[in-house]
């Protein structure tokens, strides 16, 4: 640096065309950076315009991007023809449960493998990375044999409801809730603790009273991170027949009266985003934090 | 003798001892274990057994009592993805691997080089950074499904979004594209599928850039490394653990995962893919499912276990020096 300086001091022109370059390139990378950033969100904002437009006009080749005349009826529309306030209410009821409880039982569990060396702690720990190892076609085909076979004999319903997915969600995502929430766990200090249970505290108050609260950033992570996931899942729903959103939406556009109401198809998918994008907005630093925190270190 | 004993149990207490010492421990990962016996571990011992039985439509009452057939299965599949030989279900299995390596081959490279790209670009200083950092992880929170839906009316022949800028506005070809016709589909999953992988990609790249002290460029600098230089021996040495990371998770999540079933399932509007764009897991799914074959598709299942365990050696090979430097 200091080499740099003394050699080009005495040539104040040169100096001059290198800070010129330089302030050139930066606006070409910062013009690059924006032209990239369109690339990535306008196919966001089309699936938005799309959603007010008539179907003529959908698949008009002559029509602008933007709908001539927004049609704000196309969501009510939908709403009544999809039957979508029940998908709607399947998806809420069943991520909501399942992220509840799956992050739960995970920062029990996270809890006890940082504060334990108890036998059998290092198997569990492969286990739980084993599971992600399972394609989900192998276990899903005896669980969901066994589904059925408990529907036809016990007569408890758990195909085609929500107790079925909330059941299935719950044991699917712990793993991956643990995943997350291990190293949080294991990078809260004893001492806290310790100095409470000396005080008289039970093992479950200190966890619940000390702990707990330090661990809430990751566990606020670990369970929008469960959300967006089980909000987003296809395959499970429609094998067990559970009219969530993402199951919804896929029947609906099989249906013959609605297969060429694209414009409906896509305020469906509008509304699907619409919660987990408030969620993702409210909560996004946090997230992004508990997200890259375990990878960077 | 007797003390000697009692100092030996000091020492190493009996593996029943330190199980009661540690009750609490037990209480805690309970409900946990629980529920990972019933969704995770006994049906995959339940499957491993099915993998060896004729169960199917037919023989479907009798469940796990179905006729045992033995390595059947996986003699059929393993001998006719080797020989070529074996019925419908075996070619359309062979013809999903070979999509399901080229699409997680180009989606690998696609997502990493572009995901670079942004975290370059994004590692700078400029006015509206957070503001553009938001806007491009932003693809990453729009579910998969939803991504399967804004691509179906993208590729639209008529009127779709592709379509319209390529022919009406821009006039580079003549003829609207058929996107989800043969081969064209293909590329009609790979594209929305780098498109939603791309924004975390970035953002673990970006966190890794973020590390890389400063100090480093300048003294390359001084001693006159140019700018590609500085990129080959101080970024990427630094990014290598964050790419292995990322390598892991694309392979993962789009290989043996649902990501990839969810976009295709939504832009085709059905589970069936068609030739050209049908991945391994959702054959799998198919044969299985909708065709009704339980025996088969298990031991299927076992076959792509086996293939993903080798491949999580062989990145843990790859990537063993990047991961112990950590």
């Amino acid at each position: 640096m200091a080499v740099q300086q003394t050699a080009s001091a005495p040539r104040p022109t040169a100096r001059r065309t290198i800070r010129w370059q330089h302030m050139i390139t930066e606006r070409l990378l910062d013009l690059l950076l924006v032209v990239l950033i369109f690339l990535m969100i306008a196919p966001i904002i089309f699936l938005i315009v799309s959603s007010f437009k008539t179907s003529n006009e959908f698949i008009s080749a002559t029509g602008g991007f933007f709908p001539a005349e927004w049609q704000f009826g196309n969501y009510p529309e939908l709403w009544q023809q999809a039957n979508f306030g029940t998908y709607f209410w399947n998806s809420m009821i069943i991520c909501t449960i399942t992220t509840f409880i799956a992050t739960a039982f995970a920062s029990l569990t996270g809890y006890a493998l940082s504060r334990f060396r108890f036998p059998g702690a290092d198997v569990y720990g492969l286990g739980v990375l084993g599971t992600q190892l399972i394609p989900g076609t192998l276990f899903f085909i005896p669980l969901y044999l066994s589904f059925v076979w408990v529907r036809n004999n016990l007569g408890i319903p758990l195909i085609g409801t929500n107790l079925g997915g909330i059941l299935l969600y719950v044991g699917f995502y712990i793993p991956i809730s643990l995943w997350l929430l291990r190293g949080f766990f294991a990078a809260i200090p004893v001492d806290l603790e310790e100095q409470a249970m000396v005080d008289g505290a039970t093992r479950f108050r200190a966890f619940w009273q000390i702990v707990l609260p330090l661990a809430m950033p990751g566990i606020v992570s670990a369970g929008i991170y469960i959300f967006l996931t089980a909000w987003d899942e296809l395959f499970f729903a429609s094998v067990l027949q559970i009219r969530t959103i993402p199951f919804g939406l896929l029947l609906f556009s099989g249906v013959q009266s609605a297969q060429n109401r694209y414009e409906l198809i896509c305020a469906g998918a509008v509304l699907a985003t619409l919660p987990i994008m408030v969620l993702f907005l409210l909560l996004q630093r946090r997230l992004v934090e508990g997200l890259t925190a375990g990878a960077v270190k | 003798m007797a003390a000697e004993h009692i100092s030996m149990t000091l020492r190493t207490p009996s593996l029943l001892r330190r199980i009661w010492q540690n009750r609490i421990a037990y209480i805690f990962i309970a409900p946990a274990v629980c529920m990972m016996l019933i969704v995770h571990i006994a049906p995959t011992i339940q499957a491993l057994y099915m993998s060896l039985l004729d169960l199917r439509q037919t023989t479907l009452r009798l469940y796990l009592r179905a006729p045992f057939v033995g390595f059947e299965h996986y003699q059929d599949i393993l001998g006719g993805l080797i020989f070529g030989t074996g019925g419908a279900n075996i070619r359309g299995l062979s013809q999903a691997i070979d999509n399901s390596l080229w699409f997680t081959l180009w989606l690998n490279v696609g997502t990493l080089v572009i995901g670079l790209v942004f975290a370059l670009l994004l590692n700078r200083q400029f006015i509206g950074r957070g503001l553009a950092r938001s806007l491009v992880l932003l693809p990453w929170v729009i579910p998969s499904f939803v991504t399967g839906i804004i691509w179906r009316y993208i590729w639209l022949q008529q009127g779709g979004l592709a379509n319209r800028i390529l022919v009406d506005w821009l006039g580079i070809i003549n003829q609207p594209i058929q996107w989800l016709l043969l081969e064209n589909t293909r590329w009609a999953l790979l594209i929305p599928a780098i498109w939603r992988n791309v924004p975390f990609a970035a953002l673990l790249l970006l966190a890794g850039l973020q590390v890389i002290p400063t100090d480093l460029y300048e003294a390359a600098r001084v001693d006159g490394a140019n700018g590609w230089q500085r990129f080959r021996y101080i970024t990427l040495p630094f990014l290598k653990p964050i790419i292995g990371l990322q390598i892991m998770f694309g392979v993962v999540f789009n290989l043996f995962g649902f990501g990839p079933y969810n976009i295709a399932t939504s832009m085709f509007g059905s589970t069936n893919h068609g030739t050209y764009a049908e991945l391994l897991i959702p054959a799998i799914v198919r044969q299985t499912f909708t065709n009704q074959l339980y025996g088969y598709g298990a031991a299927a299942s076992v076959l792509m276990m086996g293939l993903a365990m080798g491949f999580v050696a062989l990145w843990y090979w790859v990537f063993r020096d990047a991961l112990t430097a950590q």
